[in-house]
C-alpha cells in the first residue's frame, strides 16, 4: 500500500565553471532504503549530508542521477499526489484561508468543490485546527502553521508522506508538543512515514526505525530499530541508550 | 494572535484553543479621529489659499480665490461641458489602462519565470523605459495624425511597460518554497501560474499597477492638451489659458486632482485591501 523503496540511489550536482571544466559534487552513492507500508523511518546524520535532497529526490522535486525510487511499485518520476510533503518552511499560501490551504492539493485529483471542502475539514479538525478554518495564515502561531502543512500533505491521502524536518523551526516547547500530535495522527493514520530530522531525540521518540546516513558522499551508515511501546518516554534508560547509540554513531562519523 | 497550547491528562494531543470573538473597529471614536486626521491638512490649505488670494494683491487673474474656483467649476457643469470632459478622459483611461495592464502582466509574468523570455526581453525593456512617455508623442503623432490613436498608443505602452517591470521583479521574487510546495502538490504549467505564482507576486503586481495608472495619467492629462481632441480635461486647462480664463484652469486641474484621488482610493486601494493586505503580505497601519 505505502511501500517506498529506495534502490542504489546516486545524485551528483555538476557545475559549469570556466569553458570546459565541471565541478561535481556528489552527495549520493548507493545509497538504498526499504520502508514497509505503515513504518515511521526516520533519516538522520550530520549536516549537510543530504537527507533533504533524499527527500526531494522522493518528492519527486529533483531528479536522480542513477538509481530509482519506487513507491507502491511505481517509479518517482516527478511530484505526484501519492506522496504528500510537509516542509521545514512551512511553505503554506499566505493567499488562501486554512481550510483552502488543506484542500489544495485536492483541485488536482478533480473533486467537486463541496468534496474537497468536506475533506479539508476532516483534516482540518484532525489535527486539531477545529474553528480555524477561515483564518489567513499569518495570524497563526509556528505550531499551527506546522499542523496546516500536515493537514495539507494528509488531505491528499498519498501513499507515503515525506517529512523535511517539519519541527526545525519551531521553538523546543512547541516541538515537543508537535512531535506528540503527530505520534497520535500517525496512530490513528498508520501512514508510511519518512521523515527528517538532524535531532536524534525526536527520531527516537517517533521512529520504528532511524536511518544514519554518513557524510558526503552519503550512503546507509546505520540502520536501528526501535522496539520500545508507544508512546515513549524521553526520559527512560532504554530510550537514553537508543539515543546514545545514533549520537556516538554521527559523532564518529564527523570526526572521521 | 498566539496561541497557548493545552494538553489533556496524558500530555497527548495538544489542541490550540478556539478563536475567541474579537472586536474589529473602534465604531464613532475611530472614524472621528480618522476623519479629523485627513481633513486637517485640507482645511489648512484651503484657509492659506483664501488669504493668499484676498490680501496678497496679487490678481484674482492669477490666483483667484477659492469661491470663483467653485463657480468656474459649477459653470462647466451646468453647461454639461464638465460632464464632456470627465467622460473623454476616462474613456481614453479606461481603454488604456485595460490593454495595457493585460499585455504588461502577461509579458511581465512570462520574463518573471522563463529564462530565455527573460534574457531576450531584458534589454528593450529596459532600453524603452529609458524614454519618457510624452518624448514618444512625436512618434505617435507621426504614425496616427492628430487622433485619439495618437494618445491612446502611448498610454497603452506605457502602462504595459510599467506593468512588465513590476510584475517581473514580483515573479521573480517569489519565494521559491512556495513554487515547491505548489509543484509537490500537483500543479504545473500554467495551473502553477495561475494558481500560486500571480498571488504570490501580488503585492508588487499591485503597485505596479498603481505605477502604472499615475504615470497615464499624468501623460494623458499633457497629452490632451498637445494632440488636438474635442473634448477632455486637458484639453479644456489649455483652451481656458488660450481665452485667459485662470478659474477654469485652477477649476479643472482641481477635478483632474480629485478624480485621481477618487481612483486611487475607489479602485486601487480597494483591490489592495481585498487582497494583500487582508492576506498579512502588506501590513495595515493601525
Amino acid at each position: 500500500m505505502g511501500e517506498l523503496v529506495v534502490e542504489k540511489l546516486d545524485k551528483t550536482y555538476h557545475r559549469r565553471e570556466g569553458w570546459n571544466t565541471t565541478r561535481s559534487l556528489t552527495v549520493f552513492e548507493d545509497v538504498s532504503l526499504t520502508i514497509a507500508d505503515g513504518e515511521f523511518v526516520s533519516i538522520i546524520g550530520t549536516s549537510g549530508c543530504g537527507k533533504s535532497t533524499l527527500l526531494n529526490l522522493a518528492a519527486g522535486l529533483d531528479k536522480a542521477s542513477a538509481g530509482t525510487i519506487t513507491v507502491d511499485g511505481k517509479k518517482v518520476n516527478g511530484p505526484g499526489l501519492d506522496r504528500g510533503v510537509v516542509f521545514q518552511e512551512f511553505a503554506l499560501f499566505p493567499w488562501l484561508t486554512v481550510l483552502d490551504n488543506v484542500a489544495f492539493g485536492l483541485r488536482s485529483k478533480g473533486m467537486a468543490k463541496s468534496e474537497r471542502r468536506a475533506i479539508a475539514q476532516e483534516y482540518v479538525e484532525l489535527v486539531g485546527l477545529a474553528g480555524f478554518e477561515t483564518y489567513h495564515i499569518h495570524r497563526l502561531s509556528g505550531g499551527m502553521r506546522q499542523r496546516v502543512g500536515l493537514a495539507r500533505a494528509l488531505a491528499i491521502e498519498p501513499a507515503a508522506l515525506l517529512m523535511d524536518e517539519p519541527f526545525g523551526a519551531l521553538d523546543a516547547q512547541t516541538r515537543e508538543t508537535m512531535q506528540a500530535a503527530l505520534a497520535e495522527i500517525w496512530e490513528r493514520t498508520k501512514k508510511t512515514i519518512l521523515f527528517v530530522t538532524h535531532d536524534i531525540r525526536e527520531a527516537v521518540y517517533l521512529s520504528d526505525r532511524v536511518v544514519v546516513l554518513s557524510g558526503r558522499p552519503a550512503t546507509v551508515l546505520l540502520e536501528l530499530s526501535v522496539e520500545l511501546d508507544r508512546p515513549r518516554n524521553r526520559h527512560d534508560g532504554k530510550f537514553q541508550d537508543y539515543e546514545r547509540e545514533l549520537e556516538d554513531a554521527i559523532t564518529r562519523e564527523s570526526a572521521a | 494572535m498566539t496561541a497557548t497550547t493545552t494538553t489533556t491528562e496524558d500530555g497527548r494531543l495538544a489542541v490550540p484553543p478556539s478563536p475567541e470573538q474579537v472586536a474589529i473597529g473602534g465604531g464613532w471614536y475611530r472614524a472621528g479621529l480618522n476623519a479629523l486626521t485627513m481633513l486637517t491638512p485640507i482645511a489648512v490649505i484651503i484657509l492659506i489659499w483664501e488669504l493668499t488670494a484676498r490680501f496678497s494683491g496679487w490678481p484674482a487673474a492669477i490666483f483667484p480665490p477659492i469661491s470663483d474656483i467653485f463657480a468656474a467649476i459649477y459653470e462647466l457643469a451646468r453647461e454639461g461641458l464638465l460632464w464632456q470632459d470627465i467622460t473623454g478622459t476616462l474613456g481614453r483611461l479606461f481603454k488604456s489602462v485595460i490593454i495595457g495592464i493585460f499585455v504588461g502582466t502577461l509579458l511581465g509574468a512570462l520574463m518573471g519565470y522563463f529564462k530565455y523570455w527573460e534574457r531576450a526581453m531584458v534589454a528593450p525593456m529596459n532600453f524603452l523605459l529609458a524614454i519618457p512617455g510624452t518624448a514618444m508623442f512625436p512618434l505617435s503623432m507621426l504614425w496616427f495624425g492628430l487622433t485619439e490613436l495618437a494618445i491612446t498608443s502611448i498610454l497603452m505602452y506605457e502602462v504595459a511597460l510599467t506593468v512588465m517591470l513590476n510584475t517581473w521583479t514580483g515573479v521573480k521574487t517569489v519565494d521559491s518554497a512556495l513554487i515547491k510546495a505548489g509543484r509537490a502538490f500537483g500543479v504545473k504549467g500554467l495551473g502553477l501560474f495561475l494558481r500560486v505564482l500571480i498571488p504570490a507576486a501580488l503585492p508588487s503586481i499591485i503597485s505596479g499597477y498603481r505605477l502604472a495608472f499615475s504615470r497615464c495619467w499624468r501623460i494623458l492629462i499633457v497629452a490632451e492638451m498637445l494632440v488636438s481632441v474635442s473634448s477632455g480635461l486637458g484639453y479644456r486647462i489649455y483652451w481656458a489659458r488660450e481665452f485667459f480664463h485662470s478659474d477654469i484652469v485652477y477649476g479643472a486641474l482641481f477635478v483632474v486632482g480629485i478624480i485621481g484621488l477618487l481612483i486611487e482610493r475607489v479602485f486601487l486601494r480597494t483591490l489592495e485591501v481585498m487582497t494583500v493586505e487582508r492576506w498579512g503580505t502588506m501590513r495595515e497601519l493601525d
